[in-house]
């Protein structure tokens, strides 16, 4: 049981410029507890695309928090979320990650529901000398307390009492838009599902994604083994986005990129590309500028890494990623990754983006294993409290300003507060959305 | 002369040394200049990838040049995770000869490697199925290709190249 107060662990001074996070949020095990009671199990978490369960009777299954899900589309088409957990005793019910079912055997005692999640057989019912009142409770899986879409993206609640997705989602749908309007036919998960875990608090792959900071410290082997190809010019390498970009060449000036933080705590990272053929997204380029204009155009092509609070990022910038982050203990958590592209795209822009993907995304890439270790390396020195408080949430604290700026008006997307950078900046302000949520969902559970 | 059982196994624990002991210049060496190496990604419960134009894979490069570009990163000290590395020890049996003749050959394999990193404490096995295909280059017998098979692909962190 955590029995501090929200001051011990955040320190919110925004007049003094002062952001300070205290290591016990990663790794205090009553605060991990409250999080997923507060934050998982109480609020719009990300389940997955619908095209996951594309045709009648399709489902995939998932996990909010320590709670196991099915979605699955009915005989009319309808996407339904349900608890993954039979009424009768409380077996899962659906066993793998996806299939086809018109009905779902629970294979305990063969309790039976249809795709819309409705009971439609108790096995041996009449011999089961059953009281009448019996009938008079659902025998259903119950559904998600709430469950919405926006544009294919999948999300659901175990409470009940949450805000419309719109209004959680808020002006950041429209970073969503960007993904969802790159293919005329929307877009798909690559085949292929790549787990991982790490050692690690799940918080530290929230922050790692909008982290613009670390890029050079942490990827110089990436970054020089594509310097290397670009000038060996082998014909087997793949292009790689970053030769065209200034945003991680710390002697670059000029504006390269920033962030915008949204409310619900959500945040985007950004960086500008410019509309190159070292993206798959190149053969688009003049299709996408007249279905959506230029100004919307170039947005796709810039670098982003957005993340929906709390388990969802969509990472644009080697390739294309969509993770979930699953915490599963204070100290461990699972990523359940994917290539997420535009259907319809062309064999070799395809091809292209998976070469992209497996050598910066993968656990077995080139990138990610410097990240995740990372991760762990924060967590052991979490352990210390002689100085609790952390230092990583003040670059770009005189940069940051209320509401939106140019590149934001491009796409008529109000956020909360955004950071023009240059190369060097490095913003850690839009960390702080993050923890304001954090704090505004935990208020109810500890004191301030 | 045709590559006997012997022959494919000498090759196979060849390799299995050179990635224990990192000499990861004679581990290149065994490889063709044209090598593919290829870990397929799971589709689901029981299917793996098996295009890997049209689908993900954990790792897929044409050409030794990626495999020494992954060289260069273990040796660079610029990796984190790579240095140190992690301690491991490959065992592998089950070795079939599926066909073989003067110029070529197909291998099959079942692989454990036992796994320690020092630095986080954490011991894993991965385990799976090896396919390699030999060509005579020469005098020597080269790997053209390696397939590998992973089944426990719950990937605890790191999965570098040498860890399978
Ligand atoms: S637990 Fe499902 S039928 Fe008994
Ligand atoms: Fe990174």
């Amino acid at each position: 049981m955590f029995t501090g107060r929200l001051s011990d662990l955040i320190d919110d001074r925004p007049d003094e410029g002062i952001f300070r996070v205290s290591r016990a949020i990663f790794d205090d095990p009553g605060v991990f507890d409250l999080e997923m009671r507060r934050i998982f199990e109480s609020g719009w978490v990300f389940l997955g695309i619908a095209d996951q369960a594309r045709d009648p009777h399709d489902f995939f299954t998932t996990d909010i928090g320590r709670v196991p899900v099915l979605v699955s589309r009915d005989g009319s088409g309808a996407l339904g979320a349900f608890v993954n957990s039979c009424p009768h005793r409380g077996s899962r019910v659906a066993q793998t990650l996806a299939g086809n079912a018109r009905l779902h055997v629970c294979p305990y005692h063969s309790w039976s529901f249809d795709s819309a999640g409705r009971n439609k057989s108790v096995k041996l019912k009449r011999a089961g000398c059953y009281a009448e009142s019996f009938d008079a409770q659902s025998h259903d899986l119950p559904a998600l307390p709430a469950f919405g879409e926006y544009r294919g993206f999948l999300f659901g609640s175990l409470d009940a009492d949450v805000p419309p997705l719109e209004t959680h989602l808020g002006e950041a749908a429209k970073l969503l838009d960007l993904v969802a309007d790159q293919g005329p036919d929307g877009f798909e998960l690559v085949p292929g599902a790549v787990t991982f875990t790490f050692q690690a608090n799940w918080k530290l792959q929230l922050e790692n994604c909008s982290d613009a900071y670390h890029f050079t410290s942490t990827h110089p082997s990436y970054i020089r083994i594509l310097e290397q190809r670009q000038t060996a010019n082998t014909g087997v390498a793949v292009k790689s986005v970053w030769e065209s970009s200034d945003y991680w060449r710390e002697d670059a000036q000029g504006v390269a990129g920033g962030s915008f933080s949204f409310p619900h705590g959500h945040v985007l990272n950004w960086g500008i590309f410019g509309v190159t053929e070292a993206l798959p997204l190149f053969e688009q380029a003049e299709a996408l500028a007249e279905r959506h204009g230029a100004a919307k155009r170039d947005w796709m092509f810039n670098m982003r890494n957005l993340s929906i609070f709390p388990n969802l990022q969509i990472a644009e910038n080697a390739s294309s990623q969509l993770r979930v982050i699953r915490p599963l203990a204070p100290d461990l958590t699972e990523m359940r990754t994917w290539c997420i592209a535009p259907k319809g795209e062309s064999a070799q822009a395809r091809r292209q983006r998976i070469r992209q993907y497996e050598d910066f995304f993968n656990p077995s890439g080139m990138a990610t294993p410097d990240d995740t270790v990372s991760y762990e390396n924060c967590q052991r020195g979490f352990a210390s409290r002689v100085e609790p408080w952390l230092q990583g949430y003040s670059r770009g604290t005189t940069a940051s300003k209320a509401g939106g700026n140019p590149f934001s008006d491009l796409i008529d997307m109000k956020p909360a507060r955004s950071v023009l950078a240059d190369a060097q900046l490095g913003d850690e302000t839009l960390f702080q959305s993050y923890y304001r949520e954090w704090a505004r969902r935990m208020a109810g559970v500890i004191g301030q | 002369m045709t590559l006997s059982l012997k022959d494919a196994e000498a090759i196979l624990y060849r390799e299995a040394e050179c990635l224990d002991e990192s000499r990861w210049d004679d581990w290149l060496d065994l490889y063709a200049e044209d090598a593919c190496f290829w870990i397929p990604a799971w589709k689901n419960e029981t299917e793996t990838t098996t295009d890997p134009d049209t689908e993900l894979s954990l790792i897929y490069y044409k050409g030794r040049n990626n495999l020494a570009d992954r060289v260069w990163r273990v040796r660079s000290g610029q990796s984190v995770a790579s240095t140190p590395r992690i301690r491991a020890v490959h065992l592998i049996t089950n070795v079939r000869l599926v066909r073989a003749d003067e110029a070529s050959a197909q291998v099959a394999s079942n692989f454990a490697v036992n796994l320690f990193d020092k630095r986080s404490g954490r011991t894993h096995t991965f385990f799976g199925h090896y396919r390699h295909a030999l060509r005579r280059e020469g005098e020597r017998w080269l790997i053209a290709g390696k397939t590998i098979v992973l089944l426990n692909d719950t990937i605890p962190t790191v999965l570098d190249f040498y860890c399978l």
